[in-house]
């Protein structure tokens, strides 16, 4: 295994800078591409049909893996088509939570002045805005499906984004490189996508793979109130009625540490992935 | 600093584990408790403004009558009762031996008072505005009810009302609003002591001036968890003696596990309320009445008992009413017949001309039909969804929470609900269910959507009835009529079980309010 | 407009905006406080509960009830919630007193132990220990909140019976409520905790390649001295921002945990506002939290320039 990494290593390090993939680089992205897999690969990868219905409350045997749940379907099929909902609603609502939050926050924090204040302004007012009454309007007239939450999720979530990246926007406005930019009249745009935007990665990385995270477990917090989308599997939806019917009382400990820890392993594996990237990037810090 | 963040570390773990320690046994012992765990939390302390609360007041504040186990209404706080031949006068005689617990005495003035003061302020006694003319009382203390015209439900009605002393209600102007976490004066064998909202907990004391039964406690508890885990945890624990949910039972899910400690009984009892397929009736094609028939052979009655039941109920029969309500008739059993309610479609003109599998309708657009969903009824729905699709019918769910499915259900806005009758819904209006489909009304949990004169004229005429017979006659009509007309279709009736430490026993159970009720608390004590 | 004037503008346009929306979102449900109030048996065209719907000022057309709900707000007057039988401002106070005691020492504990643990963390990035700290605690807040709570229950207070099973108190003496209230600190501490460890984790391993972290290595400083007297303060900013929101949100309080732990915090009467449409109730909690978020993001703005001399307040 490290010989192997050795050998990538060296093949890359005649690319444009040493890449070193460490172990848990290498570990991250395993799991990471096995839960996107699982996600993409659904129908072939389960051994039934996650709505077809067996026999209620099965322990685990050979038949089926996991056990059934209250309504007899089999766990370890759900498990793999609930993959697709966390994908959809994590990476969802934190793309688009990140990306409204790092341009706020990089125009709020460069620019200063009337820019900075309205944007700050409207991060205020939607910080305030509670997420749970919208998602009752959601589902009163529309239906609450996983692309709408993850998108209502993605659109009240990029101010805390914003804030941080503002926060350091005004810090490296004010060093050296920049000011010198500056001078030498290159366009704001320019500045803040070459100079501040990749200074500003080793705060915006851990708020998005955070966001993913934060953004599986609100979906799993929805769907324990009930508000969730009853159409889809999902992993929250699992726990949900893990506990609801009699899962967490009776032990039935595969029905709801599965789906748990599905939603802990996929998140590991995104800051693993994260993780590798920082160790680039100080690298070659480094050796500038 | 390292090393001092270890040091933190194990300091707050000392302290954790000192703390856990000092305040266990600070328990005070004051004669024999009786606990009992309810998920129906209080929000706040108002006999008559949190319905929860009114429930737990009848131990304090007992209602004039009561249903007795078997159905029939027995009096409580009244001795007797009876009502004249043309149902527009009703007598009631209040027992001579029932003291207020600060020592006043219970006399029939306190009942005419409550009843003119619930009427006025009260909205759910609304209704005695428009029925009862004048309340009096005769020499020999009999109260009279002076109705303008027959109503021959009067003494069920007073099965829900508690009777409040005039000498504390009377100075309040809005008892809706009137919250009070100390002292509750009441005439029951207990008295509410103190309502503790913070920890959730009802405090009553044994009435000093009880002169009934004397019961075998001195005082009762009444823990409210807002969580049904750790209720159950706790009853298992021991932190509680017996559980109590209104118009509820014990999740089934969960009894095993009660079970295996062999340390609990059940009393187990046959529910007058019921889950069932609720349908508009005012949109296509659920107007039609072969659709529904055929819907009602296309659910699997075995399936959903099993799955949402757990087994603990029955199929039910297409007359609705079950089988432990007052003159229950006997009608067709609903069956479950894939070939038959496909038959049934086809004949009636819903055919399936592009073979996707989904039938069209009378107008030839596909059925798509909108289930709105409450949170509680999300498994049996997801169910029901499979079993349309099998006869080619497309359904979809929507998830709502509780006020937006009053709100919808009420503007019409939907195709089908899950959703169920409590024990009191069944009664009221004209009894066996009518309240939930008699269009002229419009509450909280109810559909409203028969909009027949012919169910109206049934109703009325239950209301009107003047003799026990007549009112046989039309019970038995009502449940022909459900099962002729499907309404709306039950999905199984089901078993209210509540379960106990096996330590108590003498539990009494009625219909309406399950194991709170007087008797229960006068009969019930510790054998081991 | 001067920067004291543009920031006040700010500010106000802000309230005004975010004191419309306290007003308009919870009208958006479906229902109004009317709607699961009474129960199934009372018909809602009754002539009692017409009065009920004006004594409520629900009869009224909208635009009034906007106007008559900013006069009251100018009067301090929170209103009366008709679900809960008690002046807003009475049912506030009591809720808050409880959810800043849950909440507060669990906020400040988690977020010191965070900042400190994740400043080494990051300094510290690639060693083993450093890797096993981050996955510990990254999987604790990857764990819904109320599966880890839920469990930790099961665990000490049914297994092993250390704790209460619910309640914010059984007898009411200090040392009881402490009691009750330790496990749930406990589970808030270590999610605002692990939070925390990440956010700063990532700021200070940025800093960490700075310049003038490498000038005071060059300095001759220990390891220990670059982190904490240099590297900290710059890489605390991030935090402090996270403080600032949560203390704010402090109020909406665990709502999780409430209920898990079957305790009446702002959380759980914020919710059960929600859904029984309790639009006094709402509206005051919403309200509280307002004015707590804009103030501690007051307090922020100014503790950034304090903090790192790099951002000027120009």
């Amino acid at each position: 295994m490290t010989d192997f990494c050795e050998r990538l290593n060296e093949w890359k390090g005649n690319r444009l800078m040493p890449m070193i993939i460490s172990k848990s680089g290498w570990l991250g992205l395993a799991f990471f591409s096995s839960f996107l897999l699982m996600a993409a690969l659904s129908p072939v990868l389960a051994p039934y049909d996650p709505w077809y219905r067996f026999e209620p409350y099965l322990p685990p045997d050979e038949l089926h893996l996991l056990g059934t749940n209250d309504l007899g379907q089999d766990i370890l099929s759900e498990l793999i088509f609930g993959s697709r909902a966390s994908v959809i609603v994590g990476f969802g609502a934190a793309l688009m939570s990140t990306a409204i939050g790092t341009a706020a926050g990089l125009v709020s924090g460069y620019f200063r002045g009337m820019a900075d204040e309205i944007i700050m302004g409207i991060t205020d007012i939607f910080l305030m805005i509670p997420q749970i009454p919208l998602i009752i309007v959601l589902a009163a007239f529309l239906r609450p499906s996983l692309w709408l939450v993850a998108l209502l999720m993605g659109c009240l979530w990029w101010t805390s984004t914003a804030r941080v990246v503002r926060s350091k926007a005004l810090q490296i406005r004010e060093t050296g490189y920049v000011q010198a930019n500056r001078s030498l009249g290159f366009s704001s745009l320019h500045i803040m996508l070459s100079d501040v935007l990749p200074n500003i990665t080793h705060v915006v990385m851990p708020k998005f793979l955070l966001s993913i995270a934060s953004a599986m477990i609100a979906e799993a917090s929805i769907s324990f109130l009930g508000l969730g989308d009853p159409t889809m599997k999902s992993w929250g939806m699992m726990i949900n009625f893990a506990f609801s019917r009699g899962g967490f009382l009776n032990g039935l400990w595969w029905w709801y540490m599965a789906p748990g820890l599905c939603i802990t392993l996929f998140v590991l594996s995104v800051v693993l992935l994260g993780s590798m990237l920082e160790e680039r990037e100080s690298v070659s810090l480094r050796l500038q | 600093m390292r090393r001092s963040l270890y040091l933190l570390a194990s300091l707050l773990l000392l302290c954790m584990l000192m703390l856990s320690t000092a305040s266990m046994g600070a328990e005070e012992a004051t004669g024999e408790v009786l606990k009992i765990g309810s998920p129906n939390v209080i929000k706040s302390a108002s006999i008559l403004g949190d319905s929860n609360m009114g429930v737990f007041a009848h131990l304090s504040n007992p209602t004039l009558m009561k249903m007795a186990a078997d159905g029939t209404i027995k009096g409580l706080t009244a001795g007797s009762s009876e009502v004249s031949d043309d149902g527009k006068t009703w007598k009631f005689s209040i027992k001579d031996n029932l003291y207020w617990s600060d020592g006043e005495k219970l006399t029939p003035v306190d009942v005419q008072f409550t009843f003119n003061y619930l009427a006025e302020n009260y909205p759910a006694a609304g209704w005695m505005k428009n029925t009862v003319d004048n309340i009096s009382i005769q020499e020999d203390g009999t109260l009279v009810f002076s109705l303008n015209k027959p109503y021959s439900r009067l003494n069920l009605e007073f099965a829900t009302y508690p009777i409040l002393a005039k000498h504390i209600w009377e100075s309040i102007d809005d008892p809706m609003e009137y919250t009070n976490e100390g002292e509750n004066v009441g005439f029951g064998p207990f008295y509410i002591a103190s309502t503790d909202l913070g920890a959730g907990v009802i405090y009553f004391k044994k009435n000093p001036y009880w002169k009934g039964t004397a019961p075998k406690f001195d005082s009762i508890e009444i823990h409210t968890f807002a969580n049904m885990d750790v209720l159950s945890l706790a009853l298992e624990k021991g932190d509680v003696d017996a559980y109590y949910k209104y118009a509820g039972t014990y999740p089934y899910s969960s009894i095993d596990k009660l079970k295996e400690t062999g340390n609990f009984e059940f009393v187990e009892k046959d529910n007058i309320g019921l889950i069932f397929l609720g349908m508009n009736l005012m949109k296509e094609p659920m107007s039609d009445l072969s659709f529904r028939k055929a819907i009602s052979y296309a659910i699997n009655y075995s399936e959903i008992l099993k799955l949402d039941a757990l087994g603990y109920g029955k199929v039910p029969n297409s007359g609705f009413v079950p089988p432990s309500m007052m003159n229950f008739k006997e009608t067709a059993k609903l069956e479950y017949n894939l070939t038959q309610a496909k038959g049934i479609l086809d004949g009636a003109g819903y055919k399936d001309t592009n073979g996707n599998g989904i039938l069209e309708g009378k107008d030839g657009k596909e059925i798509k039909l909108t289930f709105l969903t409450r949170t509680d009824y999300q498994r049996p729905t997801e169910l029901m969804v499979d079993y349309l699709k099998a006869v080619g019918i497309d359904s979809e769910i929507k998830n709502v929470d509780s006020s937006t499915w009053i709100k919808q259900k009420d503007a019409g806005e939907y195709d089908l609900t899950i959703t169920r009758s409590t024990p009191w819904g069944m009664l009221m209006h004209a009894n066996w269910g009518t309240g939930y489909f008699d269009s002229r009304r419009t509450g909280e949990g109810v559909l409203h959507v028969l909009d027949d004169a012919k169910f109206h004229q049934l109703c009325d005429d239950i209301l009107a009835a003047t003799s026990e017979d007549q009112l046989k006659d039309y019970a038995y009509e009502v449940q022909d009529y459900y099962a002729e007309n499907l309404p709306a279709i039950p999905l199984y009736w089901n078993l209210v079980e509540t379960p106990y430490n096996k330590a108590f026993q003498g539990w009494y159970s009625d219909p309406l309010y399950g194991i709170f009720n007087v008797d229960s608390f006068l009969s019930v004590e510790k054998t081991q | 407009m001067s920067l004291t004037g543009r920031k006040a503008a700010r500010y106000f346009i802000a309230i005004f905006l975010i004191i419309t929306f306290n007003f308009a979102i919870p009208r958006s449900m479906p229902g109004d406080p009317l709607t699961n109030l009474l129960g199934e048996d009372v018909i809602l065209s009754d002539s009692s509960v017409q009065e009920l719907r004006s004594k409520m000022g629900l009869d009224k057309p909208l635009w009034q009830q906007y106007i008559e709900y900013w006069q009251s707000i100018l009067r301090l007057d929170l209103g009366y919630s008709f679900h809960l039988h008690k002046p807003v401002s009475i049912l506030l106070q009591d809720r808050m007193k409880w959810t800043l005691l849950l909440a507060g020492p669990a906020l400040i504990l988690g977020s010191a132990l965070g900042a400190i643990l994740g400043a080494r963390a990051g300094w510290r990035s690639g060693s083993r220990r450093e890797k096993v700290h981050t996955g510990i605690l990254l999987a604790v807040y990857c764990t819904p909140p109320y599966f880890l709570s839920l469990i930790s229950l099961y665990l000490f207070s049914f297994q092993l019976g250390l704790f209460p099973l619910k309640g914010l108190y059984s007898t009411g003496s200090a040392a009881d409520i402490a009691h009750h209230l330790l496990l749930p600190a406990v589970m808030m501490t270590l999610f605002t905790l692990s939070r925390n460890y990440m956010i700063m984790r990532g700021s200070v391993l940025q800093e960490k390649s700075s310049l003038y972290a490498a000038f005071a290595r060059a300095k001759g400083l220990y390891d220990e001295q670059i982190l904490f007297r240099h590297i900290f303060r710059n890489a605390l900013l991030p935090i402090i921002t996270l403080l600032a929101l949560d203390f704010g949100f402090i109020l909406s309080g665990a709502l999780f945990i409430e209920i898990v732990f079957s305790m009446n915090g702002m959380g759980s009467l914020i919710y059960d506002a929600l859904l029984s449409r309790d639009y006094p109730v709402l509206q005051g909690s919403f309200l509280i939290i307002t004015i707590m978020v804009v103030s501690a993001n007051l307090l922020a703005d100014l503790l950034y320039s304090r903090l790192d001399p790099r951002v000027k307040w120009e």
